[in-house]
């Protein structure tokens, strides 16, 4: 359970987020939505600590992860797994060695132990023959699925997904919200995925907060959303539809 | 085989060690793996003598000093060295320290003993002596040195002063001189001037003369060179020639002087009127004799007679 | 009037303050030695071993070239020449090794530093660490500036290693200074503190190079753009910090 309550961010002048308080139950697939600029990807940073709040608080299951120490924190980190925008893989390891990473950093695990889950998370995302290569020789989407490989490896509770299918394909941005169906369904994770892509959110989330001007504008389930009457969010989620619809 | 970073990185910081060491010890002109040859020596004033610095025997630089320190207990300075192992630094050794401290090259020299003596012992005390060094003796006799160049410049300054005098005083000779000097001078000046058209030709001469001169140096240098010794051989003997004219001259010179001051029987006879006087009476006297004669022969024919009668 | 305090005091002042953060967080995460380990011999390599050939070329050249000069330029009969192998002796031990590496090594190391750590910034790849629950000061910087700082006496010393061999090599051939003289005035001016003081000016430049570059590489903003102007802002940096240890060491030290 993630609880974010109240927090406000601002870089110098700029106020990014405002008093924004969203709860994040455990199991579920929440989306956080919002155009680029809203505050969104601020508010995923602030998640794992990435970003200090100016005022109010984020709790990882009852833990304040601001008012711990740094090695407190980190250790409440290793129950996330993070796809990053552009899957942030080590470009100085190959696929293999990177979902290896954090496997050989956390665990006393053999090295014929680490292989064989190495080659599952692989296989998960159906990129079992690119363990040797380097992320440079990797498309987009191969990258991102390698990434979520990685991000999976260590059996997190909580997958936080950075614009999974920004600058993807069609037809990889169905793949890969598949995946992040099936890892929701399979390994009982709760996962936050912040996008602007409606597609998606309608595909995979089971809640969406809807993020507007810094603020949370919108909260609810996705059958609430389909339903929903509020003009704003409506635009949004049309002008979503519209750029996606000829799909 | 893939070498793995460790070993990379091991073997460099090895050899890298190793190199800074024998560096260390090549520089310090110590025996690159052998041990040194340990001594010590005591001074009452190390003249700038550093750790470093090179120990020569009989000018060889055989070993260096490694540090120097006044001791606390005899407050003497203790220099402790080391040399080659194959020095043979027998007993009656004795170390000194010179060099050129004002130019930081200070060194030890060790006068070894006799060969037949012990070896100090490694570590042991080497007997020391002071030699004054260059500085040293130039700063004791600078004193009596800048006395006599005092002395030199007073001298100096009198000549000086009385050359000022005979200059500033209008009857000497020199004033004298430098008039008639500057006299000569405006002379030549208006010489020159009336013979610019000449001298302008004979130096046009000149230098046509060098043409040809240059040419034949080109042309045939040792004949010129012949040629210029022949010329030289000529002058020679001309300037002897010259010499002696000269000194003819100077004779010359002294026996007219001597003449005109009436000096020798030439010169009385030069320069008594006197005897002028009495010359010009006695042709008068025979003048009027003889036109007596002439006019009045009778009386001296007679006379004649009388004496041709006898 | 307060833009310009800002840009010539606060800003310096602010950005010196993170630089001391940032160590601070570094030296925290010494300790934990096994995220890391394998890391710094990969850096060792990288910062050592990797950059010898450019290092040992440079030095020989500079060293070859000092002898040349030296010998041209003193051409006094009251001079002996064995005292050109004791300006390039000295020069090499005192200055010209520590420097000439430590440019090389802004320019070469620095600058892989700072692109390498900007790069990981702007891809999030320093995020990713971060959340994987790994230290990520501890895990990127820590054996960079530990490599910097063992790996750069081993240059120092290759650089003087080559650079007075270089001297000695063009001094003997090109019959500037017999060899035999240049070791002679070498050993008459040698003092063993020097390589010492030299050591002592490569640990510090070391650290100097290798931990300004992970600071302009680690906070690096703004793209691929951003990592060209950390990349050239960390070879600036450590160039002009360098020569102010330079002279703040000899000044201290001497």
């Amino acid at each position: 359970m993630i609880s974010v309550s109240h927090i406000s961010k601002s870089f110098g002048e700029k106020h990014v987020l405002r008093d924004v308080s969203v709860d994040i139950p455990e199991g579920e697939t929440v989306a956080i939505i919002g155009r680029s600029g809203s505050g969104k990807s601020v508010l995923m940073k602030h998640l794992i600590g990435l970003m200090q709040p100016d005022a109010g608080t984020v709790t990882v299951d009852g833990i304040d992860i601001n008012a711990i120490t740094y090695a407190e924190l980190r250790r409440v980190r290793r129950n996330f797994g993070v796809l990053f925008q552009g899957g942030a893989l080590f470009d100085s390891m190959n696929s293999f060695e990177n979902v290896a990473f954090p496997l050989r950093t956390f665990t006393d695990m053999s090295d014929a132990d680490i292989s064989k889950v190495v080659k599952d998370c692989l296989a998960m995302v159906e990129l079992e023959d690119v363990g040797s290569k380097m992320p440079s020789e990797l498309s987009g989407g191969m990258q991102k699925r390698v990434a979520l490989a990685r991000a999976v490896a260590l059996q997190p509770r909580y997958i936080i997904y950075d614009e999974p299918t920004s600058g993807l394909d069609p037809e990889t941005s169905n793949t890969i919200d598949e995946l992040i169906r099936n890892l929701a369904d399979r390994l009982n994770v709760t996962s936050i995925v912040v996008t602007h892509d409606m597609h998606s959110v309608l595909n995979i989330a089971d809640r969406a907060a809807f993020i507007y001007e810094g603020r949370v504008h919108w909260t609810g389930t996705i059958e609430e959303l389909h339903h929903s009457d509020d003009q704003i969010l409506k635009a949004f989620v049309t002008a979503n539809e519209y750029k996606i619809g000829p799909s | 085989m893939k070498i793995s970073n460790e070993i990379k990185v091991g073997l460099t910081i090895i050899v890298a060690t190793v190199i800074f060491i024998l560096g260390i010890r090549y520089f310090e002109d110590l025996p690159l793996f052998d041990s040194t040859y340990d001594l010590v020596a005591e001074f009452e004033n190390a003249g700038g003598l550093i750790g470093g610095n090179i120990v020569r025997v009989n000018g060889v630089s055989v070993g260096s000093v490694t540090s120097v320190y006044i001791s606390e207990s005899t407050g003497k300075v203790v220099v402790e060295f080391h040399v080659d192992p194959t020095i043979p630094v027998t007993e009656g050794t004795y170390a000194t320290i010179g060099g050129f401290d004002a130019l930081g090259v200070v060194r030890m020299d060790l006068t070894l003993g006799p060969a037949s003596a012990e070896r100090i012992p490694e570590g042991g005390l080497v007997d020391t002596r002071v030699t004054s060094d260059l500085m040293a003796e130039m700063t004791t006799r600078a004193p009596a040195m800048l006395t006599n160049v005092d002395s030199v410049l007073e001298e100096l300054e009198g000549v000086m002063a009385q050359a000022n005098a005979m200059v500033s005083t209008p009857e000497s000779d020199i004033r004298q001189i430098l008039s008639s000097a500057r006299g000569s001078m405006r002379q030549i000046e208006t010489l020159l001037a009336d013979e610019s058209n000449r001298i302008a030709r004979i130096l046009a001469h000149a230098d046509s003369l060098t043409a040809d001169l240059d040419a034949a140096l080109g042309e045939d240098g040792e004949a010129v060179a012949s040629l210029m010794d022949q010329m030289e051989t000529t002058l020679a003997t001309l300037n002897e020639d010259l010499e002696r004219f000269q000194a003819t001259n100077e004779q010359l010179d002294e026996i007219l002087r001597k003449l005109n001051d009436g000096e020798g029987t030439l010169g009385l006879l030069l320069n008594d009127p006197s005897m002028y006087h009495r010359m010009d009476a006695t042709l008068s006297d025979l003048n009027a004799l003889i036109t007596d004669f002439q006019r009045n022969p009778g009386r001296y024919l007679k006379e004649m007679n009388l004496v041709d009668l006898f | 009037m307060v833009p310009l305090t800002s840009h010539i005091v606060i800003n310096p002042v602010a950005a010196f303050g993170r630089y001391s953060r940032l160590l601070f967080h570094a030296f925290g995460a010494v300790a934990e030695i096994s995220s890391y380990r394998s890391n710094v011999w990969r850096q060792m390599v990288k910062v050592g071993v990797e950059s010898l050939p450019i290092v040992i070329l440079a030095a020989t050249f500079s060293g070859a070239v000092s002898t040349v000069q030296t010998s041209y330029q003193l051409v006094s009969p009251l001079i002996p020449r064995s005292i050109v192998g004791a300006i390039i002796t000295s020069s090499m031990i005192l200055e010209l090794g520590a420097v000439v590496t430590g440019f090389i090594l802004a320019g070469r190391v620095g600058a892989r530093i700072a692109a390498e750590l900007g790069t990981m910034r702007v891809t999030e790849q320093i995020d990713a660490l971060e959340t994987m629950g790994l230290n990520s000061v501890g895990y990127l910087i820590v054996p960079r500036v530990i490599a910097g700082v063992v790996m750069f006496p081993i240059l120092y010393i290759a650089a003087c290693f080559f650079g007075i061999g270089g001297g000695m090599l063009i001094g003997e051939l090109g019959g500037f200074v017999p060899f035999e003289e240049f070791v002679f005035g070498a050993r008459e001016y040698f003092q063993p503190f020097d390589p010492i003081f030299g050591i002592i000016k490569s640990l510090v430049f070391g650290f100097l190079i290798t931990s300004i570059s992970c600071f302009k590489g680690y906070y690096t903003q703004g793209g691929a753009e951003g990592v060209g102007r950390a990349t050239t802002q960390a070879a600036v940096a450590s160039c002009v910090f360098l020569l102010l240890a330079d002279l703040l060491l000899a000044v201290v030290l001497l």
